[in-house]
């Protein structure tokens, strides 16, 4: 493992760093019950629309403090959401605040958080949307579950893809003929309806977590058909190889030269295929919370974080940070794209 | 002195009887094998020699029943230790192959997976399930002088010879009864060649495995061979003992001439053969060619024996008296 950091960090810097980047990002979003500040449904109803707060160092007189601090801030304009400081008392930002307990992933608790500021001053280091409630909080909750449905997602289709692109390959025949039909009536439906309509068999009134499981699943039952073509297509390529006849030369089973000769051999393109179709399951799932089929409110994701957007143009100009998860998409796209393209190589033998 | 088909030894460890394999093609089948017999004894080195389409390779690819989807074997019995292979299922092939026939390929790069480890390789190829497999590994690595060590790296970081040892290796490891050596040197320059020859002669000696060499080079069969069969258009014309005799069949006479420097390879007459497969069957398939062909040989040839390990398919030759 160690073997392969290094070789990924001499072969490709940029690659390197979205390894690391991503890993962040996950981290985060995993342990956003300590890290964020707020809990994402957690409203400031006299707060809507809150730009990012401004941390200060120098108090209105000028003096300096060492540790940082924030002003409260009142509504000035009610009709455009402006506010103006309010500089009688400062608030510092105090870290390991103890709050409302929170649950991380059902078992542990904790009460404490990483940072916060007392109340009536709010820290939003991202702003505030409409209910008031911090971007910042919602948007780390958020990569929550968009990263995990992409993950769990590609899991799922890739097992699936490999499993049926293998066996298809492999066999041939009759085998190949059946299993090679199904994925075709399933890529002749376009993805996106698809999408729609295996949403629209299941009710709207779900719970979060049946919401989110149902989600994985549809994603990960578009996303495996074009992958099992591939994967058969170099299936009938590599089992022509020489060293699959080697293999069976020495006796193995059919299983055996399948899952340790020609699968990993398959490596170098479904591995770059894994992590550039990540961002595939985000979009998706966005697109899906874009059109409120998705994650329901008041839990987010960073495509509904995103469709609360929508249809309100007001945003652009008066509250951009409404748009950073999709900022935040586009970033983690383009570090999945770069760690894909570096991995292919990598992972490659010959090229140590 | 010639006797028809003799059988039934106990040191035979392969025997091949009467093999026509044929390629299904969609409207016709073509004949690539064609009423193949030889048998291989425990410990000794049979060189197989043809040109580049003989079926030399099909042949080999044949007795570990790994041909292609497109070849069919149409007839014959394939003995392995008295065992007809043609007839047992594909499970207990698997145990025959590697156990008791190990097979060497020519392109040692190409037949080695990569992106298994040399050790890995070893390991896969050990079919029993020893404790000391370790041990076993790096006793069989040692053998063709290996180091142990080679076992963490990966294929393409070793040269061809080191690569071609890897794969005797691997074929040595559960002591078969038969090696194939299937054009082993093709790739190899003539140093490391020699010295995969030596080591596969080691081998011989050492453990006593009978080992079925397939090669284009004549020369290279007379001097390791302890008996050689020559191979033309799916047939094998000529089985005989280097040193103890010369080949009289016309084709080996040629291939003979070539490495001794004669010019006769000149003389012939190497217009296209144009015989197709059924042409084949029913005269001898050097016919077109033969500078000492007669009106008697535009019919069927058996293979004759001439004497429990030598035999040959033609009718001029003074040794096949019986037709």
């Amino acid at each position: 493992m160690r073997r392969l950091l290094q070789r990924l960090k001499n072969h490709s810097r940029p690659a390197y760093f979205s390894l690391w980047f991503l890993l962040v990002f996950y981290f985060v979003s995993f342990f956003a019950d300590i890290l964020a500040p707020y809990h994402f449904d957690q409203q400031f109803r006299n707060k809507p629309y809150h730009p990012p707060t401004k941390i200060h160092f120098f108090d209105s007189g000028g003096n300096f403090h060492i540790r940082p601090f924030v002003y409260n801030t009142v509504i000035d304009d009610p009709v455009f959401k402006t506010y103006k400081q309010d500089y009688s008392k400062i608030y510092p930002l105090k870290f390991f605040v103890s709050g409302k307990e929170r649950r991380i992933f059902f078992f542990f608790k904790t009460k404490r958080y990483l940072f916060g500021v007392d109340q009536p001053a709010g820290i939003f280091l991202f702003g505030t949307d409409n209910y008031g409630r911090d971007i910042f909080s919602r948007l780390l909750y958020g990569g929550r579950i968009s990263l995990s449905i992409s993950l769990i997602g590609v899991f799922i289709s890739f097992s699936l893809g490999m499993i049926t692109g293998g066996i298809a390959g492999y066999f041939g025949g009759i085998i190949d003929q059946i299993l090679m039909r199904l994925v075709e009536i399933l890529m002749v439906f376009p993805s996106f309806y698809l999408m729609l309509s295996l949403r629209a068999m299941f009710p709207l009134n779900l719970s979060s977590i049946q919401v989110y499981l149902l989600i994985v699943m549809i994603l990960s039952l578009i996303g495996w058909a074009g992958l099992a073509r591939i994967i058969r297509g170099m299936v009938l390529s590599i089992k022509e190889e020489d060293y699959v006849l080697a293999a069976r030369s020495l006796g193995l089973p059919h299983w055996k030269i399948l899952l340790f000769h020609i699968f990993p051999n398959t490596f170098s393109y479904s591995i770059t295929a894994i992590t550039i179709s990540v961002p595939g399951y985000i979009i998706g799932e966005a697109a899906l919370s874009l059109l409120g089929l998705g994650i329901q409110e008041p839990y987010p994701s960073w495509g509904n974080i995103l469709s609360s957007t929508i249809g309100n143009l007001r945003v652009l100009g008066d509250a951009p940070w409404l748009l950073l998860a999709g900022i935040f998409i586009f970033v983690v796209l383009i570090n999945f794209n770069l760690l894909g393209d570096a991995l292919r190589n990598v992972l490659d033998p010959k090229n140590w | 002195m010639c006797l028809t088909q003799k059988t039934g030894e106990m040191e035979q460890i392969l025997e091949v009887k009467n093999l026509s394999v044929l390629r299904v093609e969609k409207t016709e089948s073509i004949s690539i094998l064609n009423d193949i017999n030889f048998m291989v004894k425990k410990g000794e080195m049979f060189c197989l020699v043809g040109e580049s389409g003989s079926g030399k390779t099909t042949l080999a690819l044949s007795i570990i029943k790994l041909l292609p989807k497109s070849f069919k074997i149409a007839s014959g019995e394939i003995l392995i230790n008295g065992k007809n292979i043609l007839e047992i299922n594909e499970q207990s092939m698997r145990n025959i192959r590697g156990k008791d026939i190990s097979i060497i390929f020519q392109d040692p790069s190409a037949y080695l997976d990569p992106l298994f480890t040399i050790g890995s390789h070893l390991q896969e190829s050990y079919h029993g399930k020893n404790e000391n497999k370790k041990e076993l590994i790096s006793l069989a690595l040692q053998e063709v002088g290996l180091d142990s060590e080679v076992q963490t790296v990966y294929p393409h970081q070793l040269s061809g010879g080191q690569q071609q040892r890897v794969m005797i290796a691997m074929a040595l490891i559960n002591k078969p009864s038969i090696i194939i050596a299937d054009e082993p040197t093709t790739a190899l320059d003539v140093l490391t060649t020699r010295q995969v020859i030596d080591l596969l002669n080691a081998i011989r000696l050492k453990h006593n495995p009978a080992i079925f060499f397939i090669t284009h080079d004549l020369e290279l069969a007379m001097k390791t061979g302890t008996r050689i069969g020559i191979m033309y258009r799916g047939h094998i014309v000529e089985i005989f003992k280097p040193g103890r005799e010369k080949p009289s069949h016309p084709y080996a006479n040629i291939l003979l001439g070539t490495i001794e420097g004669k010019d006769t390879i000149l003389e012939l007459n190497f217009k296209k053969n144009t015989m197709d497969s059924k042409q084949m069957q029913q005269k001898c398939p050097f016919f077109d060619m033969c500078v000492e062909k007669e009106a008697r040989c535009k019919k069927t040839i058996p293979f004759v024996w001439c004497d429990s390990e030598t035999g040959i398919r033609c009718l001029k030759n003074g040794r096949n008296t019986q037709v």
